[in-house]
């Protein structure tokens, strides 16, 4: 089992609101936006959160 | 497969930046073309809508139906909601309008098309071109398609979640309290009052504010920034924003039509916004004011220098660093003192407590100011609250 924690962006639009927030502040660059979808790449994430904090909608957790 | 476009100038990002830039770059004789990654200009909207208005005529924007409500003024709301109001007698230039936001860029979007500009929409930029360390245009899809645009300049003006400028290695990246996280309602039925922004301070939103923009016929804009580095819990935003409408009984008898969000950068200016062959321009290029957290003015002006610029650069046939730094030696005079400034200020403001706020506007409400500068404000302060002005001892 990996030991890394998870990042879940509820970006099917119950909680998101395609602001791009979390986009901006990104520090990778991993995190992207598309008219109606975030997404972000597994592999770059290093979980640090960031994007949790600038989200004004709470639709990022991790846990 | 499209067929390989070949302008002078690409522009990235048909926000007020880039239609500035592209309208520009035009009018000095360059062909530009313009990508809009959405399948509307302006729209969604994320944005307060207040704006500034003294530097409309700089930049050539003529005022329009985009124009929603023309204020005379702005109240700042201490914590204890002491009134200071600032009017146009002696903040002339920070007094404007409320704007229709997708108007006013389709607008801006439609002054390019009438200069020249190609538009293409629904054309997102997903990489860039590089010959020998060189920007030379960007890799796009539009319409699921991919093509390859080749330009001398590219102008990188894809706002607050700019990737442009980082994929030209352009260092963008913000500290947590370089930035607001932000939230806004449409509401109806509300208590605005048409004659005024207003600005909330203090605990009500940490290390941003509050406000209530009036569209009118009760209609307004209520909407919070708060710090990401103030930021507990996990939607910080929307719990102070909906905490605050609560308390506020003429406020919370509306009824809520529209919600945005976004980021706002709070932060000093960029030390390095060219590189060869790229320039970027507006949110993307951190030009958002840290004080108030404008972005459309700063954006609209530094575009029109950026399009000169860019203009210049392809009929010289010079889009190196060296030459794009006329646009980065530009921007800078025009602006780059005020964003420092406003930085330091947003840097001390967020430090201070409810009861100093309080002592601030209160000091600031029983008087008569001639001209609103940092000077007169603290000599006001100092005369009724000499010890609040210790803290501001590095701004005398």
């Amino acid at each position: 089992m990996p030991n890394k924690k998870s990042l879940h962006i509820e970006s099917s639009g119950q909680l998101c609101i395609y602001c791009g927030a979390c986009v901006g502040i990104c520090p990778l660059n991993c995190i992207y936006l598309d008219e109606t979808r975030i997404t972000f790449d597994e592999s770059v994430c290093t979980r640090c959160e960031i994007c949790v904090k600038a989200c004004p909608v709470g639709a990022i957790e991790i846990g | 497969m499209a067929p390989t476009l070949r302008p002078d100038v690409l522009v990235i990002g048909a926000g007020p930046a880039g239609s500035m830039t592209a309208k520009w770059a035009a009018k000095r004789g360059a062909s530009v073309l313009l990508l809009e990654k959405r399948q509307e200009i302006g729209s969604p909207v994320r944005c307060g809508e207040g704006m500034s208005k003294e530097w409309l005529r700089e930049v050539g924007i003529t005022p329009g139906r985009w124009i929603n409500v023309e204020v005379e003024g702005a109240r700042i709301y201490s914590p204890s909601e002491k009134v200071f109001e600032i009017n146009e007698k002696h903040a002339g230039n920070e007094v404007g309008y409320v704007v229709e936001r997708d108007e006013f860029d389709k607008q801006l979007a439609i002054d390019a098309a009438n200069a020249g500009v190609e538009i293409r929409l629904k054309t997102a930029a997903i990489g860039l071109l590089r010959e020998g360390g060189r920007i030379v245009g960007a890799k796009v899809k539009q319409f699921g398609e991919t093509t390859e645009i080749r330009a001398p300049v590219t102008v990188a003006a894809d706002g607050f979640e700019s990737q442009v400028g980082r994929w030209a290695g352009i260092p963008t990246d913000l500290a947590l309290r370089d930035m607001d996280t932000c939230l806004q309602y449409r509401m109806t039925n509300v208590d605005s009052d048409v004659r005024y922004c207003d600005f909330f301070l203090g605990k009500v939103a940490p290390g941003g504010y509050v406000w209530v923009f009036p569209k009118g016929e009760g209609l307004a804009n209520v909407g919070i920034g708060v710090q990401v580095s103030q930021v507990k819990n996990l939607a910080d935003a929307k719990t102070y924003l909906d905490r605050w409408i609560e308390h506020h009984p003429g406020y919370a008898k509306g009824k809520k039509i529209d919600m945005v969000g976004g980021g706002v950068s709070i932060s000093p200016p960029l030390k390095q916004t060219v590189a060869d062959g790229i320039m970027l321009v507006g949110d993307a290029a951190r030009m958002i004011d840290p004080l108030t957290g404008g972005g459309i003015a700063n954006g609209c002006i530094a575009g029109k220098i950026c399009g000169e610029v860019a203009a210049e650069a392809a009929a010289l046939g010079d889009p190196s660093k060296a030459f794009l730094q006329k646009y980065e030696r530009g921007w800078r005079a025009r602006l780059e003192e005020k964003l420092y400034r406003n930085w330091l200020a947003k840097e001390k403001l967020v430090t201070l407590s409810d009861e100093t706020f309080d002592k601030i506007v209160d000091a600031l409400a029983g008087i008569r100011l001639e001209k609103l500068n940092v000077h007169n404000i603290l000599k006001a302060v100092q005369a009724k609250y000499p010890e609040v002005t210790q803290e501001f001892a590095a701004f005398l």
